[in-house]
């Protein structure tokens, strides 16, 4: 159960469906048939068996009155003071006799023949004469008639007889009963009187029943010998009835027997005075033929219930199942990304509704994915703008000024200059007009820097910065460089011995700007520059990787927590310590922090690289694209 | 579709079988060819109808019966009687049989009987001894008169073409009457030396029969022979033949009774005239069987002035003597 439960949830829901109708509208109809079938086929044949035996019943006292008919007559032909003349031996009119005789053949047209012998085996008779000298005394019946002692006795149909028929009826055509004459007060057989029937009258007796059933009678006697069977019989001998148990047989009942591979049923009754028993022979499992027309009309509406109960069921299982498969293959098509697409139709039922809420949805989720775009880049740009928003650059400014004026007023020239590189750094830095500078300014950006930590670190690092003029008036994104050349000083120059160059360029490559710093200091050892490029690349423009967002989320925590220079100059005023202890985690910092601008600015395509090997340098080279207006 | 296909087809398959199965009612009893039921009854209508002559008829009758499953009935005026016979026939029509075979007693008298039967739609053939103007549709007999013919021709064998003949027979009934005129006409026009010296009305007995021979015998010492026109006059013309011992008196007698064929087989009789009463019996069921069942080309037998059925078959006649007596005993 459980298991076909199971097997039926895998179904297509319209074989389900069609199972369902089939079942619900065939099944009974099958179910009622076979009902109606089978109790009108036990009670048809329990009627009609007990209409055969009746009939069968009729039959025999038929048959039974034909044989007291010539019982009868046997008698009063032995009543004929010529006949008993006959039978003394004496002298007799045989004149007589035979008119006599005639008279019954023309009353009684179904006896065939009357033989009346005496005892010394003369004969009289109208219709029949020996063929032999053989004594007819010798014959069966004659003995047969003495051993019955003035008994009537049925002969049955005779065999082998002395005697001919002049009109030529066979013997299989005609029934024979004897009597023998005896003498009242001696007891001894004075003669035989034997009457032929016809065996035409028994036949029209038992063809002119009509049985219930199809099937035929047949008269046997009492020692099993056929005394009408039709033309063509099913059988030739009778199979002993309830033999097997040794019981006798009943008067009358019915028993079934295998004839010749054929199962046949039987219903009999013996007659009592003739000992012949009428057998109905019925083919079993024949129905009687009120029975195939019951069957007839069952098995008709059985069909026609069929016919409309699968045309039905194909009808609704298809209307049902059509549309819940087209709105499938909508939603296929709608996981498979195309959201544009619709369910069209107007109906009412479950489906339709289901149709509508389908396109609801669809459009429910297109306006989620616009709004998630759009709410993605409003946060983005904020980001951005968080990592300027606190510095109040003009007071800054100012004082930067005021001070490069006092020195100079003081004759402090070199106070005065880095103080004016400070201030132009800031400029740019702080700049809150756009993201986007032209590259000059940028390298004028880091060429102030640079003169800052060259006064610094006096003698320690020297700079070259090389600007493709074809690349100068290119928009980049502002404060890329510096972050590096911050890296380059503490973790590369700062780490070797002796003084160290850093070399800044621009030019365009491959269609994309290419910004470069290169040193010649430490180097970054292998596997530290293995973790630092995983995890570059894990910084992607789209998705919100822990990564990326960290990155930025550090950025705007430290916007928020620290000066503004610090960002601007990589904690760098208060020595490299915290990025010397940071290990490679602070020397990553700015390097994410450009890698994930560029990315959220331009793609995945564009961003950070790093080149490196111990003791000889490292190369950071920046992919931007290029940008020659800012179209705002 | 294809489960719906496979439904009608066997659906239609068992209406088909059903319908066949249907016809078949009994199949035990199929001898093929022509079926009747067994509640249709012909019947047979003789007069003397305790006779042996008509055991033969009513065998052919009964197997013609049993042949197409029909039943049959055999009735008849007991006596030589018309009166009996009419109302025999009305009684049998009363009962509205199937179809009626008549043997007529009489040529004239039996027709407004025989037509109102035929009016009723009862089917009506004659055998043996027909009428003369009655609608009956058939007769099946022995061509009387050409018995008669070869009778003579026989008798002109036995004799050598010479001497004189006498005749016994019965008036008042047809086909005895034929038989005696083809006999005349014949001696007269084929045998010149042989003359019918009488014909004697021998009531168609025994005893009368014999009587009359021996008269014939005393009253024509020139007699040659003598031809008894039925069968119950044979025995006692070969009788008193026999007592006279007169060896030139050739007997030709009639029908092939049991009595007549034993006198044939011992030479009291030379020769016996053997008629087709089987055929009559048998044919005329057929033919009774043909108009009930409307096989016959006029389907309207009953309003019709066509002939449904042959108007005349003879049914053949053929001499026994000595030769060929045993092949009509019974076998």
């Amino acid at each position: 159960m459980k298991w076909s439960g199971f097997s039926l949830n895998n179904q297509p829901i319209r074989y389900k469906l069609i199972i369902h109708f089939l079942l619900i509208g065939i099944l009974p109809a099958i179910g009622l048939g076979v009902l109606i079938d089978w109790t009108a086929s036990r009670i048809i044949e329990r009627q009609v068996n007990d209409y055969t035996i009746q009939m069968i019943g009729k039959v025999n006292d038929s048959l039974e009155h034909y044989v007291e008919n010539v019982q009868n007559m046997s008698y009063l032909i032995s009543f004929d003071p010529n006949v008993d003349k006959f039978m003394e031996h004496g002298t007799y009119d045989e004149m007589a006799i035979r008119t006599f005789m005639t008279g019954f053949t023309t009353l009684h047209t179904e006896v065939a023949g009357i033989v009346i012998v005496n005892d010394k085996g003369n004969y009289i008779s109208n219709e029949m004469y020996v063929r032999s000298t053989k004594s007819l005394m010798e014959e069966d019946w004659y003995k047969q008639a003495v051993q019955s002692k003035g008994i009537f006795r049925i002969i049955g149909h005779p065999s082998g007889r002395n005697l001919a028929s002049h009109v030529d009826y066979k013997d299989s055509e005609v029934v024979s009963f004897v009597r023998a004459v005896v003498d009242p007060i001696t007891q001894e057989v004075k003669g035989v009187i034997m009457i032929d029937l016809k065996l035409r009258v028994f036949s029209e007796t038992v063809k002119d029943v009509r049985l219930g059933k199809s099937g035929y009678l047949m008269v046997v006697d009492d020692s099993g010998d056929t005394i009408y069977a039709p033309n063509h019989p099913l059988l030739q001998t009778l199979p002993e009835p309830l033999a097997e148990d040794g019981t006798a047989p009943a008067s009358s009942g019915m028993y079934s027997a295998k004839v010749d591979g054929r199962s046949l049923q039987f219903i009999y009754r013996t007659s009592s005075f003739t000992n012949w028993m009428t057998v109905g022979v019925f083919p079993s499992g024949e129905p009687v033929s009120e029975m195939r027309e019951i069957r007839f009309y069952v098995v008709s509406f059985a069909f026609f219930v069929c016919l409309l109960g699968i045309m039905a069921s194909y009808y609704l299982s298809h209307s049902m199942s059509r549309p819940i498969g087209q709105l499938m293959s909508f939603m296929q098509k709608a996981e498979s990304g195309d959201l544009t697409i619709r369910y069209w139709g107007d109906r009412q039922d479950e489906v339709g509704k289901l149709g509508r809420s389908f396109n609801l949805m669809l459009a429910q989720i297109n306006r989620l994915i616009i709004l998630t775009e759009l709410q993605e880049r409003q946060k983005r740009e904020a980001e951005l703008r968080s990592l300027q928003a606190h510095i109040k650059p003009h007071f800054l400014y100012n004082t930067l000024d005021t001070i490069q004026w006092m020195a100079r007023r003081r004759n402090a020239d070199d106070v005065a200059d880095v103080v004016g590189s400070l201030s132009k750094l800031f400029r740019i830095g702080l700049n809150r007009g756009s993201d986007m500078i032209p590259l000059a300014e940028e390298f004028e950006h880091i060429r102030s820097y640079m003169n800052i930590q060259q006064t610094r670190y006096s003698g320690k690092i020297s700079f070259t910065v090389s600007l493709d003029p074809a690349v100068a008036n290119l928009y980049v994104l502002k404060l890329m460089l510096q972050p590096l050349v911050e890296n380059a000083i503490y973790h590369g120059v700062k780490e070797r011995r002796g003084p160290g160059v850093i070399e800044v360029s621009a030019k365009e490559e491959d269609g994309a700007v290419l910004l470069r710093v290169a040193d010649d200091g430490a180097g970054i050892p292998p596997d530290k520059l293995a973790r630092l490029m995983s995890k570059l690349e894990s910084v992607s423009s789209e998705d919100g990787s822990p990564d990326g967002i960290g990155v930025q989320r550090e950025i705007s925590d430290m916007n928020a927590d620290k000066p503004p220079a610090d960002v601007l100059l990589g904690g760098s005023s208060q020595g490299g310590g915290s990025h010397s202890s940071g290990g490679e985690g602070g020397s990553g910092y700015g390097m994410m922090n450009v890698q994930a601008r560029v990315r959220i600015a331009f793609g995945d395509s564009y961003g950070v690289k790093i080149e490196s090997q111990v003791g000889q340098g490292t190369i950071v080279s920046i992919r931007h694209p290029i940008i020659r207006h800012l179209d705002k | 579709m294809f489960i719906y296909g496979l439904l009608i087809m066997s659906f239609i398959v068992y209406v088909i079988n059903y319908q066949t199965s249907k016809n078949d009612d009994n199949p035990w009893e199929t001898t093929g060819g022509l079926r009747g039921s067994i509640d249709e009854k012909y019947v047979m209508v003789t007069f003397q109808s305790g006779i042996d002559y008509w055991k033969g008829v009513l065998k052919g009758f009964e197997d013609a019966a049993e042949a197409l499953n029909v039943s049959v009935e055999y009735r008849g005026a007991t006596k030589y009687d018309l009166q009996e016979q009419i109302t025999v026939l009305e009684q049998v029509i009363a009962k509205r049989p199937a179809g009626i075979a008549l043997s007529a007693i009489n040529p004239e008298a039996l027709n407004p009987t025989i037509n109102k039967a035929i009016e009723d739609g009862i089917p009506v053939v004659l055998f043996d001894s027909g009428t003369t103007e009655s609608k009956a549709y058939s007769l099946l007999a022995t061509d009387n008169y050409r018995a008669g013919v070869i009778a003579a021709r026989t008798m002109a064998e036995l004799t050598g073409g010479e001497g004189d003949v006498a005749i016994l027979y019965q008036p008042h009934q047809m086909n005895l009457e034929d038989r005696t005129r083809g006999f005349k006409d014949t001696i007269h026009a084929e045998f010149p030396r042989m003359e019918v010296v009488e014909v004697v009305d021998a009531k168609a007995q025994r005893s009368t029969s014999h009587d009359a021979a021996i008269q014939l015998v005393a009253k024509y010492p020139d007699l040659r022979g003598i031809f008894i026109t039925e069968a119950n006059g044979g025995v006692g013309v070969g009788d008193a033949i026999q007592s006279l011992g007169n060896e030139k008196v050739k007997i030709i007698s009639f029908d092939t009774d049991k009595g007549t064929l034993d006198m044939v087989k011992d030479g009291r009789i030379d020769a016996t005239m053997a008629q087709g009463t089987w055929s009559m019996g048998y044919w005329s069921m057929q033919f009774l069987f043909h108009m009930k069942h409307e096989l016959v080309q006029a389907a309207n037998w009953q309003t019709t002035t066509m002939s449904p059925l042959p108007v005349k078959v003879d049914t053949g006649i053929n001499v026994v003597t000595k030769q060929n007596v045993d092949e009509y005993y019974a076998k």
